[in-house]
This record gives C-alpha cells, structure tokens and sequence, in this order.
C-alpha cells in the first residue's frame, strides 16, 4: 500500500504546523516524570558501581565482604554472578557487563552494590577492595594508530583509481586533522529501574534510546527468554546517542541485582560517573593526499579516518562507515580510496553520538576544500561550487556508488549568498582586518549533505499499534523513543492528519518493548521517518475499515466517505468521529491495528562498502562569522545564517528547534567542549566545572534560521518530510571554517591555517602564532631577497 | 537556642527536624516528591537543581528572590527563608507561572530535564524591571540545556512579563522574620549546624568547635559534600551575622563584610573599578553569585580565586578578627600557599577593605576562560597601573592560575615602572612575566598557554590604555560596536 501523502486540506492540517511538543507545559511545571522521577515502588535499593583505576590491569581479588559487613547493603555483584551470558556486545560479542580477568579502562565496571540509600551504596562500592596487576595501556588516538593497534580489521570505500592517477595530478596536498571527541552531556544522566517479577520475569524502566537492545541484551543477561524482559521508557532527558547502545549497561546491571536480591534496583550515575564510565563521541585522525587541478578540481583523494574507539567495539564499525560515506560530503572525488580504521584505547568504549561519525568524515572534506582553496590562492566559494556533486553528469557517483539525486544544495547557496548578504562582507571582513592588529574577523560558508537511513538495512524497518477506544479518542504507540526531539508529537500529528481529528484525540504512549517488538534504536534521525510511516499504516488500516464500514452503512461509495475536521461525511450524512466510532464498534468492527514500515530501495554491502544505503539526503549551508582576539585566542560569535532543509515540515517549530539546538551542539563540539585524559588515562573532564558545552552567551550575536521553503521530499517519505534530527549539527563546521579564516587573515595568501577541532582559545592562539611566525619569516625571506 | 530548620516551602510552612545537617536542599526536596528539582551535575553549574529562595530583606518587610542551585544549599541554609520549586510556581488555580508559559510557548523545552531550572531563572528575572539582552543573558548563564540551542528560551525571557511583589510576600517576610528570631543550632545525631546572629556567638561556637566548617555561601565548600562525599561533624554558617554583610563605603576605601554575596558586592566593586566589576559579573552565574561570597573567595585561598587578583592589584587589606582581637593583612601577604591562609586558630575573615584608586589610575582586570559564563580562569590578570606624562610611575600586577596561590607580580611592576608606555614596553615585560609565573597543565589549559597569555595580557593593557582610538582591541569592544 502507498500511503496518501498528501495533506486533506489546508485548513483542517494537524500535519506541517506548529504543534507545541506534547509535554511543553509539564516540562516546565516539572509535572513529567523521568526515571529517576518515579515513585519508588517498596523496598527499591539503589546501586552503585564499583569500576577500575587502572586504564588495563588483570584483576588479582575483588573482595566483596567488607562492603556486604554494612547494615542496610544487600548484595554486590561481580561477573561470576551473572545468571546468563556475561555480554552486552550491541553489534558483535565480547564485552562484558562487568569485567571478567581484565579490566580495560579507568572506570570499566567491576561490580556492582545494592543498597538500602544511594549514599550507602556509594560508601559500600568505596569499601569492596579490588586489586590488580597493571598492563600496557595505549592511551593515545595517534598511537593506536601508527601502531596499527586495531579494534578490527580496516575498511575501505573504493572507486577508481586513485592510486595512478593521485600521484600525476598537478597538485598534491598533504593533511592532516585532529578531530576531538564530545560528550553527550544530556541533562538527565544514565538510569534503569529493574523492577523484578514473577515467573522471573523482569520490568525495566530504562532511560534508553533502544528499548528493545535492553531487553534483548537484558534477557541474555539473565538468562531468560526475551518475552520475560518488559522495558518501558516514557521520555529521556537528552539522548543524542549517548543512551542507544550504553543504556543497556545500566539497565543491565539493574536486572542483575534485582534477581540477586529480588526487589526493586535502581541504578542512577551522578554525573562524574557517567563521564568516567560511558563512551562519547569517537576523537578522530583525519590523514589525506588529495590531488587536484589548479582551479580547485579535485582529482583524486586518499584519506585515511582512524576513530579512537576505546576499548570495546560497541557501535564503533557503523560510525566508522558512516565517518567514510561522509567524507565527501557535498563533493564529488573522481578517485577515491577512504579507510576506516577502529583504533582500539584503553578509554571508554566510544558510541554513537548525533551525527554518528558523519561529522567527523564530512570535516575532513573541508578542510580539505579549505586548505586546496588557500593553498592554491582560490576562493573557498569557488573551490567548493567547482567541486559539488552534479546530479544528471558524470559527476554523481559517490565513494559508495550510490548515486546523488535531488541534490538542491548549489541553488540553496546561492539562496543563502544573497539572504545572508556575503559577498558585500566579505568585503566588509577584509577591510577590517586590514586595519586590526588585535582582533580579527573570518567568514566561511559550508554546506552539509547528510544520508538518511540506517547504513545496517535490516535496521531500517519500524512499528506501531494503534488503538481507537469507543469515544473516539486514540492512544498511539510506536517503536521510537522521546528524548526531546518531539518525536511523539509529530507522529500523533501524522495520525491526527490521516483521521483529520484534533491534535488532542491522541494520547502519546510511553514505548513498550511488548506493544511494538523488535524496534531499531531512535536514532539515525530517523525516527519520524520509520515511526511515522508505521504509525500512519496502523491509523490507515482503522480509517480503512472505517470507510468500509461507514460506505455500507450509508450505503454510499467508499469514495463519498470523508474525514474532515473531526467529522465523518458519507454523501448526505455527516456524524462526528466520535460517533462513527461508537457505530463502529456496535457493527463488530476492529478498531486497533498494527502497522509497519520498511524503508525501500535501499541497500549496502558491508563487504565492499558498495551500494546504496540511503533513501535520501538531508541538505543544509551555513555561513558564520567570527572574531577572534588574537592575544589570548578568545573568539566570538558574530553572526551565523543557516538555510536548511526539512522538506515538507511535519512540524516547523520542533524542526526549527533541531536545527538551531544541532547547530549549538556543533559549535560546542568543535569549539568550547575538550575530553582531557591524564597520563594514566584518567578523564580529567568528567563534569562541568571542566567540561564545558555552549551557554546562552555562546550563541552567534546574531542567529537567524531558514527552513528551506516549498520543498517536499522528492523520496515518498512522510507527507514529504525529511529527517531533521542529526544534520544540523554540521552545520557548525561553518564556525570552524571562519575561525581559521581569521586566522589565515594574518597570514599571506597561500598560508593554511594549523587549527584542529575544538578550536579551544589555547589551539586559537598558537593558531595565531604559527600565522604570525609564517609571516615574519616571509617578510625575513622578502627582505633577504 | 532554636533547634529546629524553619522556612517557607510552595507557600507552606515547614519545620524540619531529624535530617542530617549536611543533607543538600536538593535531596531533600526531591525525597519531598518535588521531582520538579533535577541534579544535573551536583556542582551547582547547570542549574538543573534551581530553586527561587526568598530572603527577608533587613527590615523584614520584603523579600528578595534568587535564584539558586539547591545541590549545593545545604537544608540548614534555607532557614528563615522562602523556598520556591519550578512546582510551586504554578498559582493555585493551577495556572503555571508566566515564566512558565513563555517557556512553553516558544518551544523553549525539548527533552525538557532542564525546563524547571530554567523556568525557576525566569521567574526571578521576571521581579526585575530592566529587561535587556545583558540581564537575560546573565539571568540564563547558570542553566545548561543541550538540546534547544537557547534561543526560544531567550525569546521567552524577552517577552516574559515583569510581576510586582503582591502584598502576601511582605506577610511571609514578617513571618519568617519572627519565626527564625532566635539563632539557630540545629542538630542531628551528634551533627550540629549552627548559625550564630553575632559575632562574637559566633567566635565562641568556633573556639568549641575548632574544627568546624565555616559556611558563607557555600559554593565551593559544599563540594566537599558532594562530590568528595564528606560528612562535616559541625557546620558554622557565616551567613545570619548583620556585621558581616555590610558594605561600608568610606571616603578613601570601600570595606566588604566577608559574607556579602557576589550580586550584593556587584555594585560597589563597579564602582571602585568597572573592570573589577566585569570580572565579577563573570564569576559562575546568577545562581553562583547569588550564595558566594567575597569573604569565601579570600578564605578559599584558591590560585583560581577571581576576585585576588584584582584586590591585589588595588592594595586591598583582609580584615580579620578572633577572639584574640582583630588585624589587618595585606591582601597579597594574607595567602601563603596552596588554599592555605594566615589565619590562625579561631581566626575568620570579617571583611576585605578596598582603597579606591586615583582617577588617573589605569585599573584592568582580564578573566581568560574557555567559555564567557559559568568557567573558571585558565588565567586571571588584574593591573593598576598609574602613568603621567607617557611614563609608568607606578604599577601593580597581579595574577591568577599561574602558581599556587594568586601572585603578586613584583618583576613586572619593576619592568615597566619608569619606562615610557608603549607597546615596546609592554613587549619587553615578557621575560619578567615569564619569571613571575609558574603554571601548570590541566583541563583547563597548558602551562605554556597560560604564560602566553600572561605575556600577551600586558600588551592587552596597552591597547586598551594607550592604543590608537577607533581600533577594536577586546572582542567585548567589538560587540559594543555591533
């Protein structure tokens, strides 16, 4: 069945407007609940984890009696008490949930304390001695990485053959890039509430992005079919990533205790733990040649993306194939041989995060742009126009043969040029710099072409169940998670528009693994996309049988039944929705229904990293301007204009909110938020006195946000909508650009600013150093001449 | 004696007896079934835990609002206050708080975990008149969100109404007033909170318990609790002495009792110096500001302490008193290493006396930080700097981050002392700044970085002193002009 979409009419839309998030008001009365938030049912223990000092040690003893002598402290676990198989691996086996022999990073799980009050649990972890004998540890990204100390085997992305014609093209550039890690820092840190039944059964209320990986990994744990693990999470206090594969530890831990001691656990880290225990955004080495013609034209491009993945796989191997089919972002690349290459650390176990190593790929394509642009003495502009991908030529092939289409991107720069006014400032930046030895300003433009769809096909299907209760109003259920992004509310939308009923018809459920089984994590942006087609095929399946049922009971044709505006019209009749409903019902017609979607068209080859694996681009361009104060490499935020595309909106105002909440959120990556480790691999920044993301005051001064208008999907997506939630935050590499183009302002033309990401004021600086050494030995040079 | 803690909750009175002293407001209120109060960090900087506290104004007829981080507020701290949750904002026809509503409205809540926070730091914005982008910035510093971006929720604080006191407020004040007439000595379990109303109460519970805890605000030392997970025997709270928030501006200096709080020093250190003032506006945030105080800033003796510097660089003096009698130690001699003090056995700090400088003093005072609010300083530099006729004839330097303790730059004063002020001089301070500095690496910036800035930050001084008119030398300067 191809579903409608198109919208009933224009005055009656519930889809393609500004639907305040479903729990606006009771997030800001503090009416909604969080896991932590719920009352504890009786006789709940808290937990507390007891985890390593040592980045790679072999367990000697792990003495659990003096912590199990306190009164009040029920049991400590370590992974000899694991009823099941002691393993949490999301894509392949081999990590445990606690530590077995070996532990393999500073804060790596070793047992885990149930008590009667958190502070008691935390006490009795303090006092279980645990003692080992230190190994090697690699600590560093750049040494797992010219040590080939690998996680798994390397990848490649091939076309071409970049290996003849690299070394005869004109020009050939070098590089190199240090991208850094992130946090996820969502407000609400990790927990599960395991809540144990009977028939060992087990109820788990998870902070998870993938209810369905806790209860499948749950069940594995405790050694029990997965019908016996219910998992239920009503909304997440931030995600971005961090709660896909890593609330599973939690969770798991949870259920663990709560069979030992068979009541109530729940296990909330503070936030010092949560950063020393869970994984982040992967740091990556960036290393390329790129050869290029003399007007910018790349011909050929070889990068190696090595990914500091910790010390586990985790979902490391999708990110890194996410990282290499982004590293052409916008671009096309003649040539091209990309690596992907899992270092493995004794770090934690780095995880999916907001862009999934999309963003980490697509800032090797610019800065490569950057440095064949300032290299060559060219417009950056220019440069990046010349080398875009031209769908219906020969130049739409991407390093993973799939072809581009619909590619938008050249006609909404030139949109942007003319809205954001660029060319006229950047006549105004250079004039200023001309005459400002201190501060300087920088400009740049950068487009994003991000590829919706899981990379993994399999993932790439969704459910939901419907039910219409005989008063008329619906309760909705789907398989995706609400952590923010108000994803609950545009899919009610989307069921509201096929009933053409009020928004408030529909009750937005908490997501059960036994309403809808077997989901994929929300994630991937994909979360409107799946669900919402899901959940539409369920309320078409209602409306059908509704027509059917309504067109014989009129005795009209199915065609003269109408839903409009909460009411049922079948030719001369007209009944509110309420009432066909109850007549509905009367006639012994089923009014709950399932439904199901899976993404077409697309596939993947992981073997040769060949296919197609994406139903259609998300696109966006961003220009930024900065000033940076080249004494101390403070910088500012000027002004940031930002032109994306949603396609046809499901919601504006939430679309809105990713785009510009994105958008901050990669300005913070690649700026302000550092992960510092200390020379025993101790994470220096585990909270935000050291860690900092973006405050109010970080924002551009002047910050204006476009959705791009009158732009259905082309791809037959949800009423023509497009994915909103990960894209975005590429946009924020435009702020990255402009702060080394302030920097390069103090340099001569040809000079390729060294600044790596973050941008922090101390990499600024030495940044503005380097520039000023160049410069003078020029002038050295000149006057020697 | 009063034994037991008494305040305000929602509009309730609550009497408190039996909860361990040092238990954090915000645990309490959350075992209270107000969930409304998230720990986001238990550090008190990211506003997930914001609670309005209403304190009785001197004459008891109002209160003041603040907003504040109650992970970090111990439970006795509230006493004889008015405590307010994102809960009890709603008005009792269940209507939320306008505050509440704009939040709501603009699509300022995304996952929604900080919302309360940030409807508690608009709903205190919301008693304040003024209404410009420096207000509404300042009033949202103390409140992360990672998922909005921020700018609905400053649109809603722009278009946030501004509420009158109701008369209700001067009723609870008179209230709480009579209630917590008597000094409170609250006690559970052989811990003891006292919070003495003299002076000399209060030296002789320190001379009974000498090792007690001295509270001002409690920023910092309720880390201990936190985050170090100590349990202090007994507390000894500062905060109830009249003597000791007083600002006292005389005619040759300005003396700031020792538990005068960031906000309430904010206007009289501006005016003393603007820069100083700025330096202050950048300490935490509005939360911060509103507990922390001068006297907690000098006897934390930390070498990230931002207020040191510049009352080193000023020539301040920090006024002690014990049971002994009272001294006065130069601001720059009162820290002798790292968070250790000249104070002796029974000594406290009972205010910090600031001369004013001369007209004709240069005073410039820099916070270099990764992130503008809520960050503590990579490095902080403060200078006072007298020139006549093109010529320095007097300077004083001082800086932050840079050792263990906040330094006194005496090299560098002698480097530019005499010379003409140029840029020339300023450059050729280098090596006497580099002798007088002795950082080290950590998160937040290396050891060469912050000698870098060190340097850098004199040529700052001559840019922004003697620099030619019309050429932008602070990024702060730039945005004036935008």
């Amino acid at each position: 069945m191809t579903p409608d979409t198109t919208p009933s009419s224009v005055a009656s839309r519930r889809v393609h407007v500004e639907a305040p998030h479903d729990s606006a008001v009771k997030h800001v009365t503090g009416e909604a609940r969080y896991v932590d938030d719920m009352p504890e049912p009786k006789g709940c223990l808290h937990a507390h984890l007891v985890v390593s000092p040592w980045a790679h040690a072999r367990l000697t003893t792990v003495d659990a009696q003096p912590a199990l002598a306190l009164s009040g402290v029920h049991a400590v676990v370590t992974a000899a008490d694991i009823p099941g198989v002691n393993d949490i691996g999301p894509i392949v086996p081999g990590e445990p949930l606690l530590a077995e022999a070996v532990v393999e990073y500073v804060g790596h799980p070793i047992a885990a304390v149930a008590a009667e009050t958190p502070a008691l649990a935390r006490r009795a972890a303090s006092l279980v001695r645990v003692e080992g004998a230190p190994l090697p540890a690699v600590l560093d990204l750049r040494a797992a990485y010219e040590s080939e100390h690998w996680l798994r085997k390397p990848v490649e992305m091939h076309r071409g053959t970049p290996e003849t014609v690299l070394p005869t093209a004109p020009i050939v550039l070098t590089g190199e890039l240090e991208v850094g890690g992130q946090d996820h820092f969502y407000l609400e840190t990790q927990v599960a509430l395991a809540i144990p039944q009977e028939d060992r059964d087990m109820v788990i209320h998870s902070a998870t992005q993938h209810p369905t990986d806790v209860q499948h990994l749950v069940a594995r744990l405790l050694g029990v079919p997965q019908h016996a693990v219910m998992v239920e999470v009503r909304r997440m206090g931030g995600g971005f990533g961090g709660k896909e594969s890593q609330a599973t530890l939690i969770a798991g831990i949870a259920a663990v205790l709560a069979r030992r001691t068979g009541r109530p656990v729940k296990l909330r880290l503070d936030r010092d733990t949560d950063m020393i225990v869970t994984g982040k955004r992967h740091d990556f080495l960036l290393r390329w040649r790129v050869g290029v013609e003399r007007d910018g034209r790349i011909l050929a491009v070889d990068m190696d993306l090595a990914a500091r993945c910790g010390w586990s796989v985790d979902l490391s191997p999708a990110v890194i194939s996410r990282a290499l089919s982004h590293a052409d972002n916008a671009y096309f690349y003649p040539h091209v041989r990309l690596r992907g290459l899992a270092c493995k650390t004794n770090t934690q176990s780095n995880t999916a995060f907001r862009g999934f190593g999309g963003p980490q790929g697509m800032i090797g394509a610019e800065a490569m742009m950057d440095q064949i642009s300032r290299s060559l003495g060219l417009d950056p502009l220019e440069v990046r126009r010349l080398n875009f991908y031209a769908p219906g030529t020969d130049r739409d092939l991407t390093p993973y043969h799939q072809r581009v289409e619909h590619f938008r991107l050249p006609d909404m720069v030139e949109r942007i040029l003319a809205s954001a006014d660029y060319a006229a400032r950047r006549k105004a930046v250079d004039a200023f710099n001309a005459a400002s030895p201190v501060i300087r300003k920088g400009l740049a433009l950068s487009p994003v072409k991000f590829g919706i769809s899981f990379n993994k096909v399999e993932l790439n299907q969704a459910g939901a169940l419907v039910h219409v209760y005989t008063d008329g109003s619906i309760r909705l259920n789907h398989g995706g998670t609400e952590m923010g992004q108000g994803l609950f509310v545009k899919v009610a939308q989307v069921v509201a528009e096929v009933f053409s009923v009020p928004l408030d018809t529909i009750k937005v459920t908490a997501t059960t693994t036994d309403k809808v089984p077997n989901t994929s994590a929300t994630a991937a942006s994909s979360g409107s996309d799946l669900n919402g087609m899901a959940a539409m095929a369920a309320a078409e399946t209602i409306k059908g049988r509704l027509v059917g049922f309504a067109a014989e009971h009129f005795d009209v044709s199915a065609d003269d039944v109408t839903f409009a505006d909460g009411m049922v019209r079948a030719g001369n009749h007209a009944v509110t929705f309420a009432e066909l409903i109850r007549m509905a019902y009367a006639a012994r017609i089923s009014l709950s229904s399932t439904g199901y979607y899976r993404t077409p068209k697309i596939h993947f080859d992981l073997a040769t990293m060949r296919g197609h694996p994406f139903f259609y681009y998300a696109l966006g361009v961003a220009v930024s301007e900065v000033a940076i104060d080249t004494l101390t490499g403070e910088w500012k935020a000027l002004r940031t204009d930002i032109l994306h595309d949603v396609g046809a909106s499901l919601n504006p105002a939430i679309d809105r909110g990713q785009v510009e909440g994105g958008f901050i959120q990669g300005l913070g990556w690649l700026t302000l938020e550092e992960l510092v480790w200390d020379k025993d691999g101790r994470l220096l920044t585990h909270a935000p006195s050291t860690y900092k993301i973006p405050t109010g005051r970080d924002l551009p001064l002047d910050f204006r946000v476009d959705l791009l208008a009158d732009a259905p999907n082309e791809a037959p997506t949800v009423f023509r909508s497009k994915a909103v939630g990960e894209p975005p935050l590429m946009l924020a590499i435009s702020v990255w650009l402009a702060l080394r183009d302030a920097v390069a302002s103090l340099a001569p033309v040809g000079y390729v600013p060294e600044l790596h990401a973050p941008a922090t004021p101390e990499r600024i600086l030495w940044a503005v150093m380097a520039a000023r050494v160049a410069t003078e030995a020029k002038d050295t040079a000149n006057e020697h001449a | 004696m009063r034994t037991e803690i008494r305040f305000l909750l929602n509009g309730q009175s609550r009497r408190v007896t039996g909860i361990a002293p040092h238990t954090m407001l915000l645990d309490w209120l959350r075992s209270q079934g107000l969930t409304a109060v998230k720990e986001g960090c238990a550090e008190g900087d990211c506003g997930a835990c914001s609670v309005l506290i209403g304190m009785p104004a001197a004459d008891g007829r109002s209160l003041t609002w603040l907003a504040v981080n109650s992970c970090i507020l111990m439970l006795p701290q509230v006493d004889g206050c008015a405590v307010v949750t994102a809960e009890g904002l709603v008005g009792a026809d269940g209507m939320p708080h306008p505050a509440q509503t704009a939040l709501a409205d603009t699509h300022g809540t995304q996952c929604g975990f900080c919302s309360p926070g940030f409807a508690v730091a608009l709903a205190a914005l919301s008693r304040r008149p003024e209404r410009d982008d420096e207000t509404i910035l300042d009033a949202v510093a103390g409140n992360l969100c990672r998922c909005t971006g921020y700018q609905p929720i400053l649109q809603a604080a722009r278009v946030l109404p501004v509420i009158e006191a109701t008369s209700e407020e001067a009723v609870m004040a008179a209230a709480l007033c009579a209630d917590c007439a008597e000094p409170l000595d609250y006690g559970v379990d052989g811990r003891r909170f006292v919070a003495p109303h003299s002076l000399d109460d209060f030296l002789a519970a320190l001379e009974e318990h000498p090792d007690a805890w001295i509270l001002a605000g409690g920023t910092d030392l309720g880390l201990r609790v936190t985050k170090r997970h100590e349990e202090p025997a007994c507390v000894l709270s500062l905060a109830r002495i009249p003597e000791l928030h007083e600002i006292r501006r005389g005619e040759r200096d300005t003396v700031i009792g020792a538990a005068v709080s960031y906000a309430d020093a904010l206007e009289a250190v501006t005016t003393l110096a603007p820069s100083f003032g700025e330096m202050v506006r950048r300490i935490g945030a509005a939360q911060i500001r509103a507990m922390g105080t001068f006297g907690g800033n000098i006897g934390n003796a930390s070498p990230i302490g931002d207020t040191l510097p510049p009352l080193i660089a000023l020539g301040a003096t920090v006024e002690t008193v014990s049971r002994r009698g009272r001294r006065s130690i130069p601001m720059e001699d009162f820290i002798v290493g790292y968070r250790k003090t000249v104070l002796g056995a029974g000594e406290i700090i009972a205010a910090v006396r600031v001369p004013y400088p001369q007209p004709t003093t240069w005073v410039r005072v820099y916070k270099v930080a990764r992130r503008i609010d809520q960050d503590i300083s990579a490095v902080s530099a403060a200078f006072a700097l007298d020139v006549e006729d093109g010529r320095v004839v007097g300077a004083r330097v001082a800086y932050g981050g840079v050792a263990d303790r906040p330094v006194r730059a005496r090299d560098v004063e002698a480097a530019l002392t005499g010379r003409a002020w140029s840029l020339e001089t300023a450059r050729a301070a280098a090596p006497a700044v580099r002798r007088s500095v002795s950082p080290i690496d950590d998160a937040r910036g290396s050891a060469a970085y912050r000698t870098a800035v060190c340097v850098n930050l004199l040529e700052r001084l001559w840019w922004e002193t003697a620099g030619p008119a019309g050429v932008p030398s602070t990024l702060g300067a730039l945005e004036e002009v935008a």
